[in-house]
């Protein structure tokens, strides 16, 4: 059954890149400016049914619904309400979930009976590394049991979505801040009423503050309120900020190579093109490391914020 | 003579955009260069915690860095949302 698995791999990974670079509205280049249409790929595309409309159509979005929400998140101003749209980003999450799935499937059978595959084998060391030199030895081996499943699951659904944004012709999803917020959100939710059921939900608020005197409590109260918030707002911009940061560069890079050859002309754009590639090659490299490194940073963060929030300092 | 000041002030709010982020990189870099630094004495004296000195030097590179890209992103909202702020 190993080839199954690897074919499901190269489908997951191939048609979002696929619907991806071939459902969206492409871009028209822009001599006075180079650089913005480059940067226009960090924004999320809205999927659309027609991707070459007729002059004077608007391409209509693949899926448009009605949702209850702020104007805010409006997508399609056009239409009346807040339009809910499928964009690449939500291709890519929807694959990196399934990837996961897939990657996994045969974990648990070989960490029963000791037989599996390459995959398998990469998959169940690296889960068991992260239990055993990350969760356990942060939180204890009897509170990091209850939340090994949450963490497992956040940190190999970051590192897949790092890493299709790496694939030719596919989008980062954890590039958009709205997807970042959104894991925050979850491990802000995990502290809160972590702490609350852990300890009881009175006595969370109560020792959310430290032995102090009574006079500055109520400052104290606010600041720890406050920080509540912050670090999962830290953990938002730390990956939203890293993953666009790294593609940034990149992208400059190449939209330098146009810039040469908008100013000086294409043979001085062929001659510089093996530096600046080498540079954009050079940025991917150390892309590639902080895919791994920033799902391991934030697995790693939320541990230690969920365990202050589990087991208070007395 | 509204259009020219306009266009003058964006190109003092570019400008701050600019030098924030060089500041903001100055900040991060004496940050983790002083842990990158301190960790190495500290694997160099005690080569046997390498591990340990090396994983909690990430999360504190991690925890500067995270500052440093506050400001940042605050760099980019300049040039991205020029008539908003």
């Amino acid at each position: 059954m190993s080839w199954l698995r690897y074919l499901l791999i190269a489908v997951l990974i191939l048609v979002p890149v696929w619907m991806g670079s071939h459902f969206v509205v492409h871009h028209d280049s822009d001599p006075s400016n180079p650089f913005l249409p480059l940067f226009e790929h960090l924004m999320p595309a809205t999927l659309v049914t027609d991707p070459h409309p007729e002059p004077g159509e608007t391409p209509q979005p693949m899926l448009a619904i009605t949702v209850p929400g702020p104007a805010a998140f409006d997508a399609v101003p056009e239409q009346p309400g807040t339009q809910f749209v499928l964009t690449n980003l939500q291709l890519f999450q929807i694959a990196a979930a399934l990837l996961v799935i897939v990657c996994f499937s045969g974990v648990p059978s070989y960490l029963r009976t000791g037989r599996g595959d390459r995959l398998t084998r990469l998959f169940a060391g690296f889960a068991l590394w992260l239990r055993d030199d990350v969760i356990y030895p942060a939180m204890g081996a009897k509170v990091g049991k209850k939340f090994l499943p949450y963490f497992l699951a956040l940190f190999f659904f970051i590192l897949f979505m790092n890493l299709l944004g790496l694939v030719p012709g596919g989008a980062t999803a954890t590039a958009s801040v709205f997807v970042t917020a959104g894991l925050a959100l979850l491990t802000l939710l995990m502290m809160v009423f972590g702490g609350m059921i852990a300890q009881g939900p009175f006595t969370y608020w109560k020792t959310l503050v430290p032995h102090v005197p009574i006079a500055i409590w109520p400052i104290m109260f606010v600041v720890e309120l406050v920080g509540i918030f912050v670090k999962p707002f830290a953990l938002m911009i730390r990956l939203f900020a890293n993953m666009t940061g790294g593609h940034m560069v990149v992208l400059s890079f190449m939209g330098l190579l146009f810039l040469v050859a908008n100013l000086a002309g294409t043979a001085w754009s062929w001659a510089s093109s093996p530096v600046l590639v080498g540079f954009a090659v050079f940025i991917m490299i150390i892309e590639a490391f902080v895919a791994l490194l920033q799902a391991y940073v934030f697995t790693m963060l939320s541990v230690l914020f969920i365990q202050a929030s589990v087991h208070p300092e007395h | 003579m509204i259009q020219e000041t306009v266009d003058n002030a964006m190109g003092i709010a570019k400008m701050g955009a600019g030098l924030g982020a060089g500041l903001a990189v100055i900040g991060a870099g004496l940050g983790i260069g002083k842990i990158g630094g301190s960790s190495a004495d500290g694997i160099a004296r005690q080569p046997e915690a390498a591990a340990e000195i090396r994983g909690a030097s990430i999360i504190f590179a991690a925890l500067i860095e995270g500052v440093a890209l506050f400001a940042i992103v605050i760099a980019l909202l300049i040039i991205v949302l020029p008539g908003k702020l």
